[in-house]
């Protein structure tokens, strides 16, 4: 089962102070990209020229694109979806994917992953459960906010809905049109060969969509690989109390971005950029992926306490070159039960590894 | 100004269930309580939930020779039978595993983590919670850093958090959510032999239930054939018993 969360267009979702008044994104000169959908109430449509949306809703509130920061609302919805579903898929126009399959608790899933689109976008999405990515898409869009549309037979319910539901271009519609296939229970009953004749391959695929066989593949989002945090010190400082501190706070926000991605560390390294431009670093590969701000800053927080650095220090970097996909959180996914003993078996691994193999003993009793 | 207040108050409580569930805002004394670990000890009796509370810290406090360590080696020996994995974190370096053994543990490997510092006691502490320990002992004091992420990884994962202290530090005793104080009353003598104590335990603080009130509790020492007796009664009940 395939769960879609619909959320406004991310371009709209970057300002939600805007929310409830018409808004229209796109670039002077070019087409519109995403409209709110008051702004849609008055006519505008992505796609339409921005002149033209202008004339159709003159008192809409018009935002240039900014493609940097709709990614980056992506990627935190994605990583914030991440540990709901083995495979996870966000798209810029607002629309998440989370193929349920193998997933032990569906219906916490599905609560969580609402909660999560609402955290993020601060607006109710509109859910959708069918057996694939398009027909969950459109029963998304025809719940209500909040609420969760669920579809057993996939081909029953595409039936009555426009063709135009389909991802095609005008030209491609237009030939639809003629050929008299208005909604998708009529391209259903059409055989694939026939209009893969009229239309090439995406005719096949338009009539596997419309008969719920949902041909296409989710795309699963990976978290990012590398990240890293930094803090300048002016003047330099040689209190090692300070340095403590700062490295906590630094653990602490790289920490958030780990739980934020769904990864863990699988490397750690700081870096000291001393007052004389020297630098000194230290580096450790952990077998067990490192996640929480109390595993980052026990590593890095041992070393400083050691660390006698040759001058004071102007800068200090905590890098994690090596992320890993977050295998640790998403174990409860799959492991049998609920993955609670592996967890606690690597995390008894993790302190062996730091403090040696004879801090844990196990005892014979009884 | 009393009078007009009440109604908006609750026009606005109203609006609030309306649009978030009836669940969205609740009293604080309807909250439900967490989860609850009965133990089989008479502590069960005394934090008003009928065992110990999953998920948060509860502490065993006193000075001396109270019987809190002897309480405490009854709930490990239980939660070896209970829980997949029970650990120890003996930060003193004390824990003696033959101590346990009036208790009848469950057969096989007890954890123990004997950290090098309190900090990596803090550590392995508020690591295990995380993963999902079943039950921890502490055998000592958590420093104040590592307390809030035992207490949100306890909280996550249901852990059973039971600490062992003399006289808990300010923040080790506001983090946790059951506070039991033993005092001893009495050592009991029989013909010139010490045979064992008498304590009161008291509920001290308990954020989990209205607080239930004082025990009587004897710990009593029989020497036997066959090794130490240990056995405790809770005045007026059998509650619990073990013998070598």
């Amino acid at each position: 089962m395939v769960c879609c969360g619909l959320t406004s267009h991310l371009e709209l979702a970057r300002r939600p102070d805007l929310y409830g008044s018409p808004v229209v994104v796109g670039r002077w000169d070019d087409h519109v990209i995403a409209a709110s959908a008051e702004a849609v109430a008055a006519g505008v449509a992505p796609g339409m020229p921005l002149r033209q949306a202008e004339h159709l809703c003159p008192l809409a509130t018009f935002l240039m694109p900014d493609l940097e920061a709709s990614v980056r609302l992506q990627e935190l919805i994605a990583a914030a979806l991440y540990d709901l579903a083995p495979v996870v898929e966000v798209r810029v126009d607002g629309v998440a994917w989370l193929d349920l399959e193998g997933v032990t608790s569906i219906p916490l899933a599905i609560r969580e992953a609402r909660r999560r689109l609402r955290a993020a976008t601060a607006c109710e999405p509109r859910l959708g459960l069918a057996s694939g990515p398009f027909a969950a898409r459109l029963a998304a869009a025809r719940a209500r906010p909040g609420r969760l549309l669920r579809i057993d037979d996939a081909r029953s319910f595409l039936a009555p809905l426009s063709s135009r539901e389909l991802d095609f271009d005008a030209e491609q519609m237009e030939r639809l049109d003629l050929l008299g296939l208005r909604t998708l229970g009529d391209v259903a009953a059409i055989g694939p060969r026939e209009l893969e004749s009229q239309l090439g391959r995406e005719g096949r695929r338009a009539v596997m969509l419309a008969r719920g066989l949902e041909p296409d593949r989710l795309e699963p989002w990976r978290p990012p690989m590398f990240t890293s945090s930094h803090r300048q010190f002016d003047p330099p400082v040689e209190d090692r109390e300070a340095l403590l501190f700062v490295a906590r706070a630094l653990c602490g926000d790289l920490a958030e971005e780990l739980g934020l991605r769904g990864a863990g560390a699988k490397r750690l390294r700081v870096r000291l950029r001393l007052e004389d431009a020297d630098e000194e670093t230290r580096d450790s590969l952990v077998r067990h992926p490192l996640s929480s701000a109390a595993e980052l800053f026990g590593l890095v927080g041992s070393w400083i306490k050691e660390w006698q650095p040759a001058a004071p220090i102007a800068e200090m970097w905590i890098e994690l070159p090596v992320l890993e996909a977050s295998g640790r959180r998403q174990l409860r996914l799959w492991a049998g039960g609920d993955g609670t003993s592996e967890e606690v078996v690597a995390a008894l691994e993790r302190l062996q590894e730091r403090y040696g193999e004879g801090v844990v003993t196990q005892v014979r009793v009884g | 100004m009393q009078i007009q207040a009440e109604p908006r108050l609750e026009h606005a409580i109203e609006a609030i269930r309306v649009r978030f569930g009836s669940q969205a805002l609740t009293r604080a004394a309807e909250l439900p309580p967490p989860p609850a670990w009965p133990s089989g000890t008479p502590l069960d009796r005394l934090t008003g939930i009928g065992g110990l509370p999953k998920g948060r810290i509860s502490l065993l406090v006193g000075s001396g020779t109270c019987g809190k360590l002897t309480l405490a080696l009854s709930l490990l020996a239980g939660a070896t039978h209970e829980f997949a994995h029970a650990v120890v974190i003996d930060a003193g370096g004390g824990f003696d595993a033959g101590g346990l053994l009036p208790f009848v543990p469950a057969r096989g490997p007890l954890t123990v983590v004997r950290p090098p510092a309190p900090d990596a006691a803090g550590e392995a502490a508020s690591t295990l919670a995380r993963a999902g320990a079943g039950f921890i002992l502490l055998m000592g004091e958590v420093p104040e850093p590592w307390l809030g992420p035992l207490e949100s990884g306890a909280n996550r994962s249901g852990t059973v958090v039971v600490g062992v202290v003399d006289a808990p530090s300010r923040a080790f005793a506001h983090a946790s959510s059951l506070s039991l104080a033993f005092a001893r009353v009495d050592w009991i003598w029989d013909r010139g032999q010490l045979i064992g104590l008498r304590t009161l335990a008291r509920c001290s603080k308990n954020r989990v239930a209205p607080p239930v009130g004082e025990s009587e509790l004897e710990v009593r020492y029989f020497p036997g054939p066959a090794g130490i007796r240990e056995q405790a009664v809770a005045v007026g009940e059998q509650a619990w018993s073990a013998v070598v």
